[in-house]
């Protein structure tokens, strides 16, 4: 077996098994959404609710992308509306 | 024996590392005995360590915690396997028994990662993060949870898609793709069997609507949500991130219930979802928290007390067994329920409900050992030959159960099965079987 260099060895295991369809469409899904969300934020605020109707997904899916890029800080939470039900979220500068 | 197996020996291999094999393990260790200590998941801990605070004290379960964890991860007496299974167990004599482990690769080198988390940040693939209950995503190079044990960064190779980001950016050069499975045989003088218990899974009962409608949550679910460690900022409706105010828990899922295959009570589901209604009660004051029940069992020292706290507190208590919850358009829930002490059908809507899921047997220990049989009891909890004169002992001499794996059991009576599973693992080791 070739030894792989201290530091690059991924390329190592990339040529050895390869990478699944499925891992690289995760990842291509997480890319895609997670641009669409951060360029709605470009335009201002917004709640949970008014991400899901803009992006015509699915509540669940906003929830959990958005709090992943909470997570992650590309995103930030903002106030809570005057019915104290729903944050909104912006970009984090 | 293939080359590359490597051999040891250990007076004691303790399986399962949550609070009761790590307290068993620290009970050997503590009295001079080499133990090794091996867990399938990436950190010490078990589920206690993800929980938020501890019934009925509501001390800071992750404050009890990681202190013990800390002292059996720095004790010299114990060695541990994260990430690691045993294969097989045999009992060749008395005081004898051989073990087969498998390491599995981490793909970091454990004692050159400094927790940096930079490799998380540069890592581009988000998955679902298991340690929080699926609520939120996590990279697939990733540091399992703040106060995880060994802190140190794993890559979850199924979802890597080896882009080498996070090798670009560790200082110290501890991620090694080129990590092998690694391959142990094991003497050991005595074995203790810690691997705990599952969770009811409440897809197994659809009219409750899991899975289909988001806002029905588990109870770890919720559990994760009052950490401090939380997915979300605060208590929000995974639906639509709603900050729910009319919540409701529903004892008894997938316990008591023979027709979902458990028939007994779970002992803990009770309490835990008095001690949620109240963290709730802290964390939304403005909400109305309902506990649908059949009976409560406050068994336990100190038990009755919390939950009159509970009451005192706003808490709604109903008597009632749930037929079926449906969802409305607003993703609010209809909890159609008998109650018991109308004898009447009532609905009742609530945004967010919790289902108290049972404790079910994890039986995958039982396979693992060879030769001699390790029995089952007629629930598919490890067996106790003599449950009453000594709870610990198994069908196998020298092979002891601590904890969940025998039954269901809070915290306290975990470790006091702990305490008394290695006693009898020490006795095992100086009467020489």
């Amino acid at each position: 077996m070739e030894e792989a260099e201290k530091g690059k060895t991924s390329r190592y295991l990339r040529d050895k098994k390869g990478v699944s369809e499925e891992a690289r469409e995760n990842l291509k899904k997480f890319t895609r959404i997670r641009k669409s969300i951060l360029d709605a934020l470009k335009e201002g605020e917004m709640t949970i609710a008014q991400l899901s109707q803009k992006l015509s997904m699915p509540g669940h899916e906003v929830v959990f992308y958005l709090m992943t890029l909470v997570k992650y800080g590309q995103v930030q939470t903002g106030e809570i509306d005057d019915m104290d039900e729903y944050y909104s979220y912006k970009l984090k500068k | 024996m293939a080359d590359n197996i490597k051999t040891s020996s250990y007076d004691a291999l303790v399986i399962g590392a949550g609070i009761a094999g790590g307290e068993a393990a620290l009970n050997l260790a503590n009295n001079g005995y080499s133990v090794l200590l091996v867990e399938k998941d990436l950190s010490v801990g078990g589920k206690m360590i993800l929980l938020s605070k501890v019934f009925p004290t509501l001390d800071c379960a992750a404050c009890i915690t990681t202190p013990k964890v800390s002292e059996i991860s720095r004790h010299p007496g114990i060695t541990i396997y994260t990430g690691s299974e045993v294969r097989r167990v045999v009992k060749k004599s008395e005081n004898n028994f051989e073990a087969e482990v498998v390491k599995h690769p981490r793909y970091v080198i454990e004692d050159d990662c400094t927790a940096c988390q930079l490799c998380e940040q540069a890592c581009p693939v988000v998955v679902k993060d298991q340690y929080q209950y699926n609520l939120v995503g996590r990279k697939a190079a990733f540091i399992p949870f703040s106060i995880a044990s060994p802190r140190v960064a794993a890559i979850d190779i199924e979802n890597c898609t080896l882009c080498g980001a996070c090798e670009k950016v560790c200082p110290t050069k501890c991620i090694d793709f080129t990590m092998e499975p690694e391959e142990f045989l094991v003497s050991v003088g005595t074995v203790i069997v810690a691997t705990g218990f599952r969770l009811f899974d409440p897809l197994n009962m659809p009219r409750y609507g899991y899975g289909e409608y988001k806002n029905v949550l588990t109870s770890m679910e919720m559990e994760r949500q009052l950490a401090p460690t939380r997915p979300f900022n605060t208590i929000l409706r995974p639906g639509d991130g709603k900050m729910p105010d009319k919540l409701a828990y529903v004892l008894c899922t997938g316990s008591r219930d023979a027709t979902v295959g458990n028939p007994i009570c779970s002992q803990i589901c009770c309490m835990y979802s008095i001690k949620q209604a109240q963290l709730l009660m802290g964390a939304l004051p403005m909400a109305d928290v309902t506990i649908y029940y059949i009976n409560i069992r406050s068994f336990g020292k100190g038990f009755e007390e919390f939950y009159e706290q509970a009451k005192g507190m706003g808490v709604n208590f109903i008597k009632g067994k749930i037929g079926k919850i449906t969802e409305k358009e607003n993703g609010n829930l209809v909890l159609r329920y008998e109650d018991i002490n109308e004898n009447r059908l009532r609905e009742a809507e609530h945004d967010m409900v919790i289902l108290s899921v049972g404790v079910l047997p994890n039986p995958d220990a039982a396979s693992i050992f060879q030769g001699e049989e390790l029995k089952l009891d007629h629930l598919n909890f490890i067996g106790q030959a003599r449950p009453l004169a000594n709870p610990s002992e198994t069908s196998i001499k020298g092979v002891f159960v601590a904890g969940t794996a025998s039954g269901p059991m809070d915290i306290p009576d975990s470790i006091l099965s702990a305490g008394s599973a290695s006693s009898e693992a020490m006795s095992y080791l100086i009467r020489k079987g």
